[in-house]
């Protein structure tokens, strides 16, 4: 099982207890302590029962090399990324393996402009750690750590005032939130009740890392969302990933709207009553994006799957919205990566706004169908069936950015290894059932005989 | 520079040179694999480097999936109290105790509370050097709680084995200096106790080491020079872990170490007669003192975890060293510097004596010491070689189980390397001034010649 260890522009990801140890932690903390340069560097946490421990590990490893640790404590991987630009730090380490399963834990690495480090400078940290020659410094040029005082703050307190608070708080709306016994249990009930003034209802809310439901926000995950919206008759469901930077939406009725979703409506909201801009996503997001950004008169323009690619892009060109399909949401005047809190705010105040309900906004979008599926691959297995993908698709109209994009028209397939899991996404969109099922079986077949 | 010191008791080394935050992973995770998981109490002195020593055992015990008790800053004695009685596996101290700034040292603790024995230490080694770690999924992962409540009862159980309301009476003035280490939050509580009126010196708990670490009388000048001002009693010299005392009378002698043993052998002994345990280098005033009092003194090689296993084996009542240390089997398996600050006020308590008038009583000898800095490798070849030059000198009688000692009818030498700094130590000892000075001379002269 040692492949369970992935090394990547996501970060570090592993199984504690196999290829994730401390030793690995406190090496990769060495390793970034020396790439960010002596000073503060900012270390938050989601509720995972192995995170004190690489806690604990990333704590020494940092110090070992002359940098302060600043801790945040158990707060949304937002939270961490808004802290090292607002603190002034050298960069940062979120410790989250963010929708992995329980028995993964993972490093994120931050740069001091508050985002994900870029693929070169990932190399340059990674070449770093392999050396494996640190400069550790002697007892006198030891800094102490210094807890956070109220590290939530800040960044709520932006979200705030990006949105128009006092609409929202006169809504007094009634929300149900899966926390996924992640950060959210700790941070969503204060953020919507004190700050948003909502009635909430909360499941899945023990802070333990222990999820009681399979972390990804997806729809088969969130039936017992749908249950406490329909008992407590909410206007909106919010289900969380455990480290609070993903969220899906549920409808007045307890149905999921599909995580792609919650972009479409955010996009809405931003391009209808903040700003027009150019709107920033990946090639794997619905088409819908497209659709409601030209109702705006704005562009879309896409990037490679992964949270860098879009913030980067997006800070690039001065994007006012974006995010991924998967329920990330980016709004950069609060700050350049994915939040689910921003989102939750945007969608309260599209609420207030307009009057109307989650189905009824939903039913504006046009209907695609978007089917999601992974394969299990080794990676020595990808290139050869990422060519023989390739071969069969070589009359359509193709985009090799990030794996492989088929373009059809109102239809649009696309293949890539995953950055963060030992898998193949297969990832198709077209206007029907079963348009989208016959696209996604006939990927399925190639790459099923070209591993045999 | 060779600084890193890897045994079966502990690993020491100098911050950020030998001693890494990858070494001590291993080191801790060797140990939580020795212990297959299971409680383990955590303690730390003051100095710079021992939070981040703490991190780093914690990550490895927690992902050994350990349960940690987290002490904070807690003296050795104290921690090693704690361990017997939380129902613990082991422990970790992690205190540079009488080294210089710069260096640090975990020491490993058995469930007992005593130094890890031989044969646990000789597993975790094997663990260290084959690099094969306990490893905790999600599942069995440990944790680590914050624990403060522990003092109490250390004191709660020290006020049984002395006599605190004999102490109390005579609200004493006591002067202690803890060098800014582990003890300084405890000392007020520890005077409340024992009704003392308390005047501390270096007691900010910086790890800052405003004098020399090690007690001895160079580094009780400070205390020295004002304590008649103030009227005290007697004052104390603590290391940073508090495990060493050395003493300074109320007429300002800054004693020798040597003497801080041999005052509490000679009031313990004469209520409790029974074996008593030190090393081969320590002042005959324990040999006069034992016999005194007709007490078997058995002796072995320098350090406290040679001394409290043989004092198991020997079923002995008390145990100590020159160095200024003292373990009471009945209290605690540990060096333990409260333990003799509060057996030195019951003396002066119930004899009525005076601190100048308790190392009077004692048989008068002069200790001389000398050490001269040597790397450890050079250390043992030179004192090898000296060895071979001594066999037969003044008519002396060669002792070399532990470095090299002879003796005479009026007094000894000894020489060895240190097993914590990088050193060689020279003890020399007789009635007589001059010839002990000789000695130890001729001795320093021949480790010169050698390194």
């Amino acid at each position: 099982m040692r492949e369970a260890l992935k090394v990547g522009i996501s970060g570090v990801r592993g199984v504690v207890g196999q290829s994730f140890t401390p030793q690995l932690a406190a090496s990769f903390a060495q390793a970034f302590g020396m790439y960010a340069g002596r000073g503060p560097v900012v270390v938050g946490r989601d509720t995972r029962p192995t995170g004190r421990m690489v806690e604990e590990a990333v704590i020494a490893g940092l110090q070992s090399v002359g940098n302060k640790p600043l801790l945040a404590g158990v707060v949304p991987t937002p939270t961490i990324l808004y802290l090292t630009r607002a603190l002034g730090a050298n960069g940062g380490i979120a410790i989250t393996a963010s929708h992995n399963d329980v028995e993964w834990n993972a490093l994120k690495f931050v740069g001091r402009d508050g985002m994900f480090l870029r693929p070169s400078e990932a190399d340059e940290l990674f070449d770093i750690y392999h050396q494996q020659d640190f400069p550790y410094v002697e007892e006198f040029e030891l800094r102490r750590v210094v807890e956070i005082e109220q590290p939530m703050q800040g960044h709520l307190e932006r979200v705030v005032e990006y949105v128009s608070g006092d609409a929202i708080r006169s809504g007094k709306f009634r929300v149900a939130v899966d926390c996924c016994n992640g950060v959210g249990a700790i941070h969503s009930v204060p953020f919507l009740r004190d700050r948003m003034g909502c009635e909430v209802v909360t499941i899945h809310d023990r802070p333990d890392g222990r999820f009681e439901r399979p972390p990804e926000p997806i729809p088969q995950n969130l039936e017992a969302l749908g249950h406490a919206v329909r008992k407590h008759e909410c206007v909106v469901g919010f289900a969380q990933d455990p480290d609070g930077d993903r969220l899906a939406l549920l409808d007045e009725t307890g149905t999921p709207i599909g995580e792609d979703l919650t972009l479409a409506l955010a996009v809405r909201q931003v391009l209808s009553s903040h700003a027009r801009g150019p709107v920033v996503t990946n090639q794997s997001a619905s088409k819908v994006i497209d659709h409601v950004a030209a109702e705006e008169g704005c562009d879309v323009i896409r990037t490679k799957t992964g949270e860098i690619y879009v913030s980067e892009k997006m800070m690039e060109i001065g994007a006012v919205v974006g995010g991924e399909s998967n329920g990330g949401v980016i709004v950069p005047v609060v700050h350049p990566c994915r939040d689910s809190y921003t989102a939750m705010a945007l969608v309260l105040e599209l609420l207030a706004e307009t009057g109307r309900t989650i189905a009824s906004l939903r039913s504006d979008l046009p209907k695609y169908e978007l089917l999601k599926q992974k394969i299990p691959i080794r990676p020595s297995q990808a290139p050869g069936v990422l060519r023989a993908v390739r071969r069969h698709y070589e009359n359509e109209k193709l985009d090799l950015m990030d794996g492989i994009y088929v373009d059809f028209g109102d239809s649009w397939l696309h293949i890539r290894r995953s950055n963060t899991e030992p898998i193949l996404r297969i990832i198709t969109e077209a206007p029907s059932q079963s348009a989208v099922e016959k696209i996604a079986q006939d990927a399925r077949s190639i790459i099923e005989a070209s591993l045999e | 520079m060779k600084t890193l010191r890897v045994s079966s008791f502990g690993l020491r080394g100098h911050v950020g040179t030998s001693l890494t935050v990858p070494v001590v992973q291993n080191y801790a995770a060797a140990f939580a694999t020795s212990i297959e998981g299971g409680r383990v109490l955590l303690g730390r002195d003051t100095r710079y480097s021992s939070p981040m020593i703490a991190s780093a055992v914690k990550s490895s015990l927690i992902g050994s999936g350990c349960e940690v008790l987290d002490l904070g800053v807690c003296p050795t004695p104290v921690l090693q109290f704690s361990t017997a009685r939380r129902d613990a596996a082991g422990a970790l101290s992690i205190t540079a105790g009488h080294m210089g700034m710069g260096w640090n040292a975990i020491t490993l603790i058995g469930r007992d509370g005593a130094c890890l024995d031989t044969n646990s230490g000789e597993a975790v080694l094997d663990l260290f050097h084959a690099g094969d770690f306990r490893k905790a999924t999600f599942a069995n992962q440990g944790d680590a709680v914050e624990c403060n409540d522990y003092f109490e009862p250390y004191l709660d159980r020290l006020c049984e084995v002395v006599c605190v309301e004999e102490i109390r009476r005579k609200k004493f003035t006591v002067l202690i200096d803890p060098i800014g280490g582990a003890g300084c939050v405890f000392l007020k509580p520890f005077a409340d106790r024992f009704g003392l009126k308390l005047v501390s010196v270096n007691a900010e708990p910086s790890g800052y080491l405003a004098r020399e670490p090690e007690p001895r009388p160079r580094s009780a000048q400070h205390l020295a020079s004002f304590i008649e001002h103030v009227d005290g009693d007697i004052g104390f010299v603590l290391n940073s872990d508090v495990a060493r005392v050395s003493i300074v009378t109320e007429e300002g002698e800054q004693a020798s170490e040597e003497y801080s043993f041999a005052v509490v052998a000679d009031h313990v002994l004469q209520r409790q007669p029974g074996v008593v345990v030190t090393n081969t280098c320590t002042s005959r005033m324990v040999d006069d003192v034992a016999a005194r009092h007709r007490a078997q003194l058995v002796k072995t090689r320098v350090g406290q975890a040679y001394v409290v296993a043989l004092l198991a084996d020997e079923q002995g009542v008390l145990g100590g060293e020159g160095s200024g240390s003292v373990v009471l089997p009945l209290f605690s398996q540990g060096f333990d510097g409260f333990l003799m600050m509060a057996i030195i006020l019951e003396s002066m308590a119930q004899s009525g004596r005076r601190a100048s008038e308790l190392l009077r009583a004692l048989p008068k000898y002069h200790i001389i010491k000398h050490r001269r800095p040597c790397d450890a490798h050079a250390a043992y070849h030179a004192v090898d070689s000296i060895g071979g030059r001594l066999s037969e000198w003044a008519g002396g009688t060669k002792e070399s189980s532990d470095g090299i000692r002879i003796d005479w009818e009026d007094g000894w030498v000894h020489v060895r390397p240190s097993q914590t700094e990088q050193l060689i130590r020279i003890i020399s000892e007789s009635t007589d001034r001059v010839r002990a000075e000789q000695r130890a001379d001729e001795i320093a002269k021949m480790v010169d010649h050698e390194i």
